[in-house]
């Protein structure tokens, strides 16, 4: 009996255990995440959230607005200083960067996935349109919302800025996808117009409702509405300048919005040139510091530190430009105002000390000049033991291809740190630019004229601050421009655009605005390689580096025996960029670029 | 004594409260009946007790010693006690005391054998009561006379086998073999057929034809028709399976060289395949039942006695048992996580009789097979880069690197390895990384210690085991190390008749020691690859640059210089280390309140540590090669850190489930299970990293000095189910089985979180029809099996919340400020609302056959499974700007077949041999997938898993007239040259391109090789002669295309890493050699124009590798008796030992698909020796 009752009482506990449903216990939610619903309430919240915009810009090749460098092994490949490579400006011929070459050569192909710089970062569109629609949810005022809202619309509207100046036209997504979107997953680009009047009010309403001031310093800290004028006139003088040459309409409303934007930041803002008081190093001092914060001229900038984000740009940096061209070392002035081809002062490139001399000082503080081995400590503690210039395939020291050893943005603290241990900054926004903004859009709007007014409160500044003589209104033509079909004022603002932005990835997006990408057709060369220079560098016969016949002038060749000898333009198609094959394959709705 | 007292009160009240009278009873039934009472065996002579009759009645309660002496009083017998089980009754007179000793020898016999293993009294059926029944009875026949007589002994061990049953044939007479295995027996026909029959043995019928003695050594039955399978939730006959089952025996597992359970279980089980990433002991082990799973993975449900866990953490040797449930009906009681088969093992557990206590131990050494072959002359090795580079990018090694290499490889002294150019030290000779870092052998050693028992009433199992494995590293002291300890204890006791109560602990401990990896640049897997004219070491010269300027020099001699890599990390660096402990409890009840009914509860507990550190320490390297200028810096170790993370992990499982059997005359059989399983787990972790070691001695968080970061991380999941499963046998010919499952988890919606899974099964034993009645005797067994099921699948890994939005939350290294890493939420993710399970429908028929006394026996499967509404991440364009939610949107189809075979035969009494194959196949296709465009970088409908899109490869082209004439390629690069390789123009548009990359226009790519593994098989041949055994297993793929993927470092293609290997120089292009396999040297870390995806390079991967050799020894058996060791064996054992494959080296075909890359795989070589008492 007893054993029969307690055989029940357990048959009757297991049965209860089988049966005992209860809904809670298959019930689960995150532990360790928040929710949507319980987010954006304070500013605190807001903020919090933008900074994870801020950390998607982070990764250059993705989002490449923000520009600063790499961390690690990838500050060999992507961000700011490396953008030169696809240009005329410097000649990257290191293997490993293959797609800088191809570009720069004309060489490249429709990727299958989006290429670096290139159809990416719409992880970052979405972040930004998720915001815009749960922005309204914080109980908080317009004003300090819209701070916030400008920020996020300041990164769309250039994000987008890129995507057209890259791809010509591109889908406008301004709220959050879901998977049955289907009319833009499968849809068609948006016209250039469309998309670029949407950027242009999203960079408008960020200028007018981002503070002037966040109150953090500058450390960099967030962009604040000085930097935002700034990328507007960048962004409409692209746009502007690619409207007038790729013969589209509305030039000219685009072009007085890059000069006014420049304009309210050269009147009203706190920002100006940094002057050093020493005019040869005026020019490059920002560049070789390494804390940023609450330099005049710099606007915005990417910090690095041991122990949370680090860079290994120097080492890499110096190992893979390749050095300057000879097409870049020429276009510097000489310092009477005048090119090289007109000027009396030039000495020509037979020496290769006498290059330097009578020319714009930017170019000693841009190319090393042998004798500044000591300033600049360039080969770091060896400075003093080698000669240069030294090219590829010498021993010993620091050598390029091209002969021309860049020290713009040589630190010798981090030249020859240990591997991602550097701190080197990233200048994104500078001053400078915003004067070349405006001087240039000034220039198209007067049909290639512009006042002496103009030109002395934006160009004659950055004279000023070498000690260069002002650039007049009327200059001589330089004979090498002659056939550009532009005034010859115009075409010295677009030099010292070169000149002065040199390594701040402007030129390859600035040719092809131009319409003058026929002039990646030119080879790259680089010191002049006569039998004297030869035997001057290199009398042991080592350099690897081989040399080709200009004017009958011997010079070295970058690209002579490699896949990028003969670099092509092809103007039907390489202005812009193909879309890569996986994105079409998924919507070929999207439509591959003309010529591609 | 109390109890004496109450019976001798209760005895006389019995007698008077109207119960029966005593009636006299026969002697012997009184002892019969005591017999059974106590479980004890008597021993007497039959003759003497016969016609004895006594007065007794048994008396509840009383103790054996106290009844017995009870009983004898009254008849004035003698008894002896031997041991606590037998006893002896005689006559106290002189033939009567003979008699007993007589006995008590034969008695002390049984109990010999009994303690060696008691296997073949507890294999029977019959109960043991039974079986000592017969023992007396044979006492009983000690006398008679016999016409026919003999041995009937173990064909295997040639012991005498008692109790065997010996029946002549057509007769009901009969008899069974002593405790010497004697037997004899009247015999009424001389012509007649006795029959010997012995459970666990093959029976055998002999013809008597006048003989007077036969002999007959029985054979085991290893695939005995009576073989019981566990199944889920319970154990089924082999014979009444209906699903799709295979078992393994744990002692496949014992004697092998083997680092965990997986490695033991390749190729032993047709399609459960496993798939041995590589060679490092700590690496995981993927199993896989019955080909691709899903496109967003699935693996097989484990459980190791009804509880989730990783296979590998299991000491091999604590496994009895195996079984692998590969369909939907046999799975279909573990619904939802079963999608993909289960794999139930069961530890071992105590048997009865006397404690046994085995002990084991094992010395490995491990070889690395590495099937690189390095240039070593540094000329030929600088040569040969220069070629390369020429071609790449115009440029070479310098004129002085070429002397100096030449100079050395014709003269390799001391003095030409090294030289000074321009100021900077130049390396010219050639550092052959292998032969520094890694050594010839790693070794293993192993150690088991198990002591086991049981009692009628209880069994225990108590096992320890020590794994301690090093690493490939030649540097003992800073060698890799991975450590397992392993205890199991196990327990139940018999509390009452219908209660039994089981205990049982798990406890694994895993620790592993490495190197800090720093890079991947730094690391033992690509010290083979880097450029060896890299100087290791600031070398020890006479001068440097001057004369007498060794002094300036002195402090760098024997310093590590960067590039070597890995070294100077190895040897200064910090190190990454784990210990993972995991215990699991469970407790379990089993009940049996009513004849045929069972119930039972489990509750198991998994509790799982892990702490992980990691170090970062700095280390000191002289960074470059310049004399006057020498740099010591960090290397890779500038940033340097500490991080710490702790997980904590918790999981419960309860089962519960009854099951009720009713089985009527062998007609009909029936059996119901029901049962409920709830699961529920929670798991944690933090993270710290500091920065700033303040010395690389003191590796704590708080001898930091930088800053610190600090993560944390928390997800809880359950699950709930309920299930049955419904058996019905006819008259063993006909079998049903129905399961089904109603399942419910927390990672779907509220309303889309259960799922009903059911499933049938029937099978048909044609063997045993009526009309099969003339196959007898060759034909043992014959069934045709099938089944048709649905389980499910709910989301995989650590995705515990699909359908729940969230909002990361982290901190970024973006920096507003110094200092400061920036706090920041991003953007939830999509998820799809209305997730819901993965269904999985598999259609199984299988044939299972034995013949020639189960000589042969062999499985036959072919099965279908379809998986639909798999939960995968759809890939949206990217203008989404998110991974697509999982979404139950893409079906696959699996067929494929399985055939397992065993033939077993003894030669004689010495000599025996068996060989098992398991060959199995399968493919996978696509047959629902939302890709409308047919993007093939995407899966498609019609797509077979495991193809590869790739060019057509014409050749290589030769001349530059055949470059201007064959199709543009420039799609695909720049240059092109003599020495390069010509892709075939498919679709004739004159150039190469991959048209929109979608199916419709796929332009010139074409499906180049499909990389799915295909007719795995495995190969185990045992052979025996007396105390030898020979076991040899191989194991492979008959078909394998696999296209080398050209990642930087990735050794196949030539000058793809640092290093040059002979193949480079001689397979490579050239006007030379126009037929070469390669296309001209060319540096393809960067420029993949000659390495794309394409026919040319598809390897036969397709292999044979002998798995394990392992011949084995024990010592003979009647020698071991006196010392009391009931067993001493040695065995060696190699692992690994040999393959066949026409793959190109370095290429391993077993090691995918990172190559050589990775921890390479071994060759091992053992020593073992188990003792047992």
């Amino acid at each position: 009996m007893k054993n029969y009752f307690i055989k029940t009482l357990l048959i009757a506990f297991v049965g209860l255990l089988s049966f005992s449903c209860n809904d809670d216990f298959l019930e689960k939610v995150p532990l360790d995440e928040i929710s949507n619903s319980s987010f954006w309430n304070s500013e605190n919240d807001l903020k919090v959230y933008n900074n994870s915009l801020y950390n998607l810009v982070r990764t250059d090749e993705n989002v490449p607005i923000f520009m600063g460098h790499r961390d690690g092994f990838n500050s060999h490949r992507y961000g700011i200083w490396h953008m030169s490579g696809f240009s005329d400006n410097t000649a990257p011929r290191h293997s490993r960067h293959d797609r800088y070459q191809q570009v720069r050569a004309g060489k490249h192909f429709p990727p299958n996935g989006a290429a670096p710089y290139g159809y990416r970062g719409f992880n970052f569109l979405r972040a930004i349109n998720v915001g815009m629609d749960n922005y309204d949810k914080a109980q908080i005022s317009d004003e300090v919302r819209n701070k916030y809202v400008g920020e996020a619309r300041l990164m769309r509207g250039w994000f987008y800025a890129d995507k057209i100046s890259k791809f010509g036209s591109a889908q406008w997504v301004d709220r959050e996808l879901g998977t049955d979107d289907d009319e833009i997953l499968n849809g068609s680009r948006d016209d250039r117009d469309l998309v670029m009047n949407n950027v242009l009010e999203d960079l408008n309403f960020a200028t007018q409702h981002i503070p002037n001031d966040w109150g953090d310093g500058n450390a960099p800290g967030r962009i604040n509405r000085w930097g935002a004028l700034l990328i507007k006139s960048r962004v409409a003088l692209f746009e502007g300048t690619w409207r007038k040459y790729h013969g589209l309409s509305g030039a000219d409303q685009w072009l007085t919005e890059a000069a006014n934007a420049a304009l309210e930041l050269m009147q009203d803002g706190p920002y100006s040139l940094y002057q050093s008081g020493d005019p040869t190093n005026a020019y490059n001092a920002i560049h070789r510091m390494t804390d940023l914060s609450g330099n005049p001229e710099v606007l915005y900038w990417r910090r690095y530190e041991r122990g949370i984000f680090t860079n290994h740009v120097q080492s890499y940096h110096r190992a893979y430009n390749g050095g300057a061209t000879k097409n870049m070392v020429e276009d510097y002035l000489c310092t009477d105002g005048k090119p090289i081809t007109l000027s009396p002062l030039y000495k020509g490139d037979a020496v290769y000390k006498e290059i330097f001399e009578n020319r714009d000082p930017r170019l000693r503080q841009t190319v090393l000049h042998p004798d500044d081995q000591a300033i600049y400590r360039y080969g770091n503690h060896d400075f003093d033991r080698y000669t240069y210039p030294r090219v590829q395939g010498m021993s010993g020291g620091l050598r390029v291809y091209t002969g021309y050893h860049i020290i713009k943005v040589y630190d010798v603290g981090a030249a020859h740190a240990s591997y991602n241990s550097s701190t080197t900054p990233a200048i994104t926004l500078r001053f400078a630019e915003a004067l070349l903004n405006y001087a240039e859009a000034k220039a198209e709007l007067g049909g290639g004229t512009i006042s002496q007014e103009d030109l002395d409160i934006s160009i004659n500044l950055l004279r000023d601050r070498v000690g260069m003589p002002h650039l007049d209104a009327n200059p001589e033509m330089d004979p090498r421009y002659a056939n550009d079909g532009i005034s010859a004022v115009l075409a010295e603002i677009r030099r010292e655009r070169r000149v002065e932005l040199f390594m701040e990835g402007f030129r390859y997006d600035d040719l092809r605005r131009w319409k003058q990408g026929k002039k990646l057709e030119s080879k790259d060369y680089g010191m002049r390689w006569d039998e004297a220079n030869r035997m001057a560098v290199d009398p042991d016969g080592q350099v690897t580096v081989q040399s080709g016949m200009v004017d009958g002038v011997e010079y070295l060749e970058i690209y002579k025996g490699t896949d990028y000898e003969n670099p092509v333009f092809d103007e039907s198609k390489h202005y812009l960029w193909p879309m890569p094959i996986s994105v079409l394959s998924q919507n070929p709705n999207l439509k591959q670029n003309p010529g591609w | 004594m109390l109890l004496f007292v109450f019976s001798s009160v209760l005895q006389p009240l019995l007698a008077k409260s109207g119960f029966p009278e005593f009636q006299p009873k026969q002697f012997i039934t009184v002892l019969e009946e005591m017999s059974e009472r106590y479980e004890v065996v008597f021993s007497y002579e039959t003759k003497l007790l016969r016609d004895v009759k006594v007065e007794f009645q048994f008396v509840k309660g009383e103790r054996l010693q106290s009844a017995l002496g009870r009983l004898l009083k009254l008849t004035g017998f003698q008894h002896k006690a031997i041991g606590k089980k037998y006893f002896v009754i005689f006559r106290n007179d002189k033939k009567g005391s003979k008699n007993a000793r007589k006995l008590e020898r034969k008695i002390k016999q049984i109990q010999r054998l009994e303690n060696k293993g008691a296997v073949r009294l507890q294999r029977s059926t019959v109960g043991p009561q039974q079986q000592f029944k017969k023992i007396t009875e044979v006492i009983v026949d000690l006398e008679t006379k016999a016409r026919i007589s003999g041995t009937v002994t173990s064909a295997e061990e040639g012991i005498p086998l008692i109790g065997v049953s010996i029946l002549v044939k057509g007769t009901g007479t009969g008899t069974v073999t002593d405790l010497d295995g004697k037997y004899s027996l009247d015999l009424e026909d001389e012509n007649a057929i006795l029959q010997f029959s012995y459970t666990g043995y093959s029976p055998v019928e002999v013809a008597v034809n006048g003989q007077t003695e036969i002999n007959v050594a029985l054979e085991t039955n290893v695939t005995s028709l009576d073989e019981v399978v566990v199944v889920g939730y319970g154990s089924q006959k082999k014979v009444n399976l209906t699903g799709a089952v295979a078992a393994m025996d744990g002692e496949r597992l014992e004697s092998r060289p083997i680092p965990n359970v997986g490695e033991g279980l390749q190729g032993v089980i047709a399609n459960l395949n496993v798939n041995i990433r590589n060679g490092d002991p700590a690496s995981s082990i993927d199993f896989n039942i019955r080909g691709f799973e899903s496109i967003n993975g699935g693996s097989p449900l484990v459980l190791v006695d009804g509880v989730p866990m990783d296979l590998n953490k299991l000491n091999p040797n604590d496994i009895a048992n195996i079984s692998v449930l590969k369909d939907a009906s046999a799975a279909a009681v573990y619904g939802a996580r079963a999608a993909f088969g289960v794999i139930l093992v069961e530890t071992k557990r105590g048997r009865e009789g006397k404690m046994r206590l085995t002990f084991g131990a094992e010395f490995a050494a491990s070889k690395p097979i590495m099937f690189i072959d390095p240039v070593t002359d540094p000329y030929a090795y600088v040569t040969a880069r220069d070629l390369a580079t020429y071609r790449t990018n115009g440029t070479g090694f310098d004129q002085d690197y070429l002397d100096g290499t030449r100079r050395y490889s014709e003269n390799p002294t001391p003095e030409n390895a090294w030289g000074v150019f321009n100021g900077s030290l130049r390396f010219y000779g050639y550092n052959n990384y292998q032969d520094q870092i890694i050594t010839d052998f790693a070794p293993q050693t192993k150690y088991d210690l198990s002591i086991s028992g049981a009692t009628d009433k209880s069994s225990y199992y108590v096992s320890i085991g020590v794994l301690d494995k090093d690493g490939y590293l030649k540097n003992k002291e800073k060698n890799e190390n991975f450590k397992r300890y392993n205890a199991l204890i196990k327990g139940d006791v018999k509390i009452t008749e219908w209660l039994k109560l089981d205990s049982r602990a798990l406890v694994t401990t895993e620790q592993s020691d490495k190197p800090h990896f720093y890079n991947w640049d730094v690391n033992i897997n690509t010290t083979a690859r880097v450029n060896p004219l890299n100087p290791i070491t600031f070398p020890d010269l006479e001068y440097y640059l001057t004369p007498g300027d060794r002094a300036d020099y002195e402090q760098y001699i024997g310093m590590h210089f960067q590039s070597v890599n890995f070294l100077p990390y190895l040897e200064q660096g910090g190190r990454d280390t784990w210990t993972r402990n995991d215990i699991i409890l469970t407790q379990g009840a089993t009940l049996n309140p009513l004849p045929g009914l069972n119930v039972r509860a489990e509750f198991s507990a998994n509790y799982t540590y892990r702490d992980l550190q990691q170090v970062r320490s700095r280390v000191d390297v002289i960074e470059n090669q310049d004399l006057n200028a020498l740099v010591i810096g960090n290397g890779f170790s500038a940033t340097d850190y500490i991080n710490n993370q702790a997980n904590n992990n918790q999981y419960y499982v309860l089962n519960t489930y009854a099951d009720y059997t009713i089985d009527r005359d062998n007609t009909h059989y029936f059996k119901v299970m029901v049962g409920f399983n709830q699961e529920w787990g929670k798991n944690q972790f933090i993270r710290s990293r500091a920065f700033g070691l303040i010395t690389p001695a003191v590796t704590d968080l708080n001898a930091t000095t930088g800053s610190q970061e600090t993560y944390g991380g928390k997800s809880d999941v359950s699950l709930r189910g309920a299930f049955y499963r419904v058996n019905y046998i006819f008259k063993e010919r006909y079998l049903l089985e129905a399961n089904g499952r109603y399942d419910g988890t927390s990672r779907f919606p509220t309303d889309d979180r259960f799922g009903f899974f059911p499933s049938f099964s029937a099978a048909w034993r044609i063997s045993q029809e009526g009309f099969m009645e003339s196959t007898n005797g060759w034909l043992d067994n014959l069934k045709l099996r099938a089944s048709y099921g649905t389980l499910g699948n709910q989301l995989l890994g650590s995705n515990y919340y699909p359908a729940i939005p969230t909002l990361g939350s982290a901190t970024s290294p973006y920096m507003f400020t110094a200092g400061a890493r920036s706090p920041y939420v991003s953007a939830a993710g999509l998820v799809s609302p209305t997730l819901t399970w993965e269904s999985v429908t598999s259609q199984n028929l299988g044939l299972d056959f034995s013949v020639l006394n189960n000589k042969l026996d062999v499985a036959f499967d072919i099965y279908s499974r379809e998986t639909k509404d798999m939960l995968t991440g759809v890939s949206y364009p990217s203008i989404l700007g998110t991974a697509g939610p999982d979404a139950n949107a893409a079906d696959l189809k699996t067929t494929g077949w399985e055939l397992a075979a065993t033939w077993r035969e003894r030669i004689n009494k010495d000599w025996s041999y068996g060989i098992t194959l398991a060959f199995s196949d399968s493919r996978s296709q696509i047959t629902k997938y939302d890709n409308p465009t047919g993007s093939l970088d995407e899966y498609y409908v019609g797509q077979y898993i495991g193809d590869r899109w790739g060019y057509v490869t014409q050749g290589i082209f030769q001349t530059e007239e055949e470059v201007n004439a064959a199709a543009s390629q420039s799609n695909i690069g720049a240059n092109w040259r003599p020495g390069d390789i010509r892709y075939a123009d498919l679709d004739g548009d004159g150039e190469i391109t991959v048209g929109d990359n979608t199916l419709d226009n796929h332009g010139d790519l074409a499906i180049i090789a499909n990389e799915a593994p295909r007719y795995n098989f495995g190969i185990n041949t045992d052979l025996r002669y007396k105390n030898l055994s020979l076991n040899v297993f191989f194991q492979g793929l008959l078909k394998r295309q696999y296209w080398p993927p050209n990642g930087n470092w990735v050794a196949f293609y030539p000058f793809n890493a640092g290093h040059v290997e002979n193949y480079y120089i001689t397979d490579t292009w050239s006007e030379d050699n126009p037929n070469a396999y390669f296309p001209a040297p060319h540096i393809s870390t960067n420029t993949k124009q000659n390495v794309q995806p394409q026919s040319r390079y598809v390897q036969n991967g397709a292999y044979i590798r002998l798995k394990n050799l392992t011949l084995s020894y024990s010592l003979p058996m009647d020698k071991l008796g006196k010392i009391g060791v009931s067993d001493v064996s040695f065995y060696l054992t190699g692992a690994n030992l040999w393959e066949f494959t026409n793959m190109r080296k370095p290429l391993d075909p077993e090691v995918r698909p990172t190559l050589t890359q990775e921890y390479y795989k071994q060759r091992s070589y053992a020593f073992g020796l188990r003792v047992s008492i």
